[in-house]
């Protein structure tokens, strides 16, 4: 008995999904487990990176690789200028009570929130609210025939960028004095200022990482649909949250694992109930790992929960 | 001087305010939509204040809140529409369908903290608008369902604008004060218990678990009937107005006014909706200038508008009867 290749054809869609919030999820991790605190503004990070790589394209149509590494450096810049503006005025004082208190955490969300808004309204003023088309040529959505399964360019791509960035992340985290320091702050932030790491220089590090990763997700994505709009980094901000509560918040391979389970999972909810409902699968995982496993499946052991 | 202290003067002058000055001028202006605005504010001041509750006073981060807004104005227009079931039926039937969704899901999640409670709020949220959006049989899905029949009372409609103003203002100050009367009391101090050190609380004998399920539906229970409020004042629901970025304008609201004090929520909700109005003439800038108001009020005042600490005191001078005596011991809030 063999598998009807539609089937086949649908966990292909629902895993390059995955890949794709799996982007997103690794960049979201990043920042979440150096700070503690959520970055709203990364779904802002990953549109801007399609806007700029839109700009980009259109006045002078470099190759891909060009596109990806200006976007990236663009991206990173994005970053360093998110952490001055939300973050940065919020770590006025470094002692342990204000790093771990509720006011410093919900302050930096409502101004990465107020970013946010600005950011998705300025586009909106700039480039209208509605799709606007990348040229078709720098699309990445030529087919690849696979047997009985169809590809597209765009998933071999995005596959790829996504392996290549979690490996030099990996590296960059546990071979290098900046990932060190980058471990150090993110385990104990006062205890990293104590040993002499300039936590203020890492942190702005951890962004620029960071949101070097969102932006290049936002042009991949731009560049395999075909269109961007100002508001498209809403959705896969969201689940990349999931994902990274599903993965037990800090841990970034743990993320990437939960991304593609979303993906795949939203794929076949697509293909058995309806596209309608395949967001409710994905919170519906949400809470059920809330409540079972509230840890997350590959989380270190918390205190509390 | 002492008989005129125990004259409620800044609660009447509210209630002039509210049901006296600002009816009287928007009557002067004489425009249907300065109504609308008016009400709009109003709702938002009830949903502002019920957030209030669960994020200020209780410290429990909630990012779903405007899914309980939404499940209050569906029940009315829907009991509406096909039950003909009335106003007076409505809107307590839609607080009531918000509290008990509330209690249901607050069951099994209550036992998370900070984060995780949050998270948990926000996948709540995002599956009540998914099952809006897309339960067409019931909810008529994107489309949103129409409500014609307008609010009566005892089968006296109640018509035109100003008088639906004083319908949605009594509601609206009632729950107010029995807000006020929640927060700012023994009960209200158990549940700052809560968000100061919940284990300590605990510790001491404080049923933190009953005492959040209690808080967050009572505070369903107020959204619920902002939302039917709102069903009765536009005749019109669709999913759009209850997704996360409403849970998110709600949040600011209670941020910007300052976490934990009631007067800031309402002046919160007031600034945050009146601003993009006031800002029409900008056109397109205005939500811009409403991002960067509530950035700057989050940088550069961290407390909020209106502090706790001072609205703690101007609720203790202006909004509370005066200390009383049981047994020779002072008791009163």
């Amino acid at each position: 008995m063999s598998i009807d290749p539609y089937y086949l054809q649908q966990l292909a869609i629902g895993l390059s999904q995955g890949v794709i919030y799996a982007l997103m999820a690794i960049g979201f991790t990043l920042i979440f487990g150096v700070l503690n605190v959520v970055n709203f503004a990364h779904g802002e990070i990953y549109t801007l990176g399609a806007f700029v790589g839109l700009l980009v394209i259109a006045t002078f149509a470099p190759p891909l690789v060009v596109v990806l590494l200006l976007v990236a450096a663009v991206g990173a810049l994005f970053g360093v200028g998110l952490e001055r503006i939300a973050f940065k005025p919020f770590r006025r004082f470094s002692d342990e009570a204000s790093l771990k208190s509720r006011a410093m955490r919900e302050s930096t969300l409502m101004s990465s929130l107020a970013v946010s808004i600005v950011v998705r309204e300025a586009l909106e003023i700039g480039f209208g609210s509605q799709m606007q088309t990348m040229p078709f040529e720098a699309m990445i959505n030529k087919p690849i025939a696979l047997g009985p399964v169809t590809i597209v360019t765009g998933d071999v791509i995005i596959f790829a960028v996504a392996v290549v960035m979690l490996v030099a992340l990996q590296w960059l985290l546990t071979r290098t004095r900046v990932g060190l320091a980058i471990r150090a702050v993110s385990a104990n932030p006062l205890g990293a200022k104590y040993v002499g790491i300039d936590t203020d220089r890492t942190i702005v590090t951890t962004f620029a990482v960071g949101s070097m990763m969102g932006a290049a997700a936002g042009l991949l994505v731009g560049l395999y649909y075909g269109s961007i709009f100002p508001a498209m980094g809403f959705v896969p901000g969201i689940k990349a949250f999931v994902a990274m509560v599903m993965g037990g918040l800090s841990s970034i391979p743990g993320a990437v694992i939960c991304a593609l389970l979303l993906g795949l999972s939203e794929g076949l909810a697509t293909t058995f109930v309806s596209s309608n409902w395949a967001d409710m699968v994905a919170y519906g995982f949400l809470v059920v790992t809330l409540i079972f496993f509230p840890q997350g499946l590959f989380g270190a052991g918390r205190e509390r929960v | 001087m002492s008989d005129l202290r125990r004259l409620p003067l800044v609660p009447l002058a509210l209630v002039v305010v509210v049901f006296g000055a600002v009816p009287w001028v928007l009557t002067l202006f004489g425009k249907g939509y300065f109504f609308q605005v008016a009400d709009l504010i109003l709702i938002f001041v009830l949903l502002s204040a019920s957030l209030h509750l669960v994020t200020g006073v209780a410290g429990l981060l909630h990012l779903g809140h405007a899914a309980f807004y939404g499940i209050g104005a569906y029940v009315a227009a829907l009991m509406g529409t096909e039950l003909k079931l009335g106003f007076l039926w409505g809107l307590p039937a839609g607080g009531l369908a918000a509290a008990v969704l509330a209690l249901i899901v607050a069951l099994p999640t209550m036992r998370l903290v900070s984060i995780y409670f949050a998270v948990a709020t926000l996948a709540i949220g995002q599956m009540i608008h998914t099952v809006l959006l897309n339960w067409v049989a019931v909810t008529k899905g994107p489309n949103g369902v129409m409500l014609f029949s307008g609010i009566r009372l005892f089968d006296i409609p109640v018509k035109g604008p100003l008088a639906v103003y004083f319908v949605v203002a009594v509601v609206v100050a009632l729950s107010i004060v029995a807000i006020h009367r929640l927060g700012h009391s023994y009960y209200g101090n158990a549940l700052r218990s809560l968000r100061e050190d919940d284990q300590c609380a605990d510790a001491m004998g404080v049923d933190t678990v009953r005492l959040k399920i209690e808080v967050f539906t009572l505070s369903a229970f107020f959204a619920g009937l902002a939302g039917g409020l709102w069903a009765y004042t536009t005749g019109y629901v669709s999913p759009q107005d209850f997704n996360f970025s409403n849970s998110i304008l709600i949040l600011a609201m209670v941020v910007v006014g300052g976490l934990g004090s009631l007067p800031g929520a309402i002046v919160g909700a007031v600034l945050l909706i009146l601003l993009p109005e006031v800002l029409r003439g900008f056109g397109d800038l205005r939500n811009v200038i409403v991002g960067l108001v509530m950035f700057g009020s989050i940088l550069f005042l961290p407390k909020g508008l209106i502090g706790e600490v001072s609205a703690l005191a101007l609720v203790r001078r202006h909004f509370v009867r005066p200390k009383g005596e049981v047994a020779g011991r002072e008791v009163g809030w």
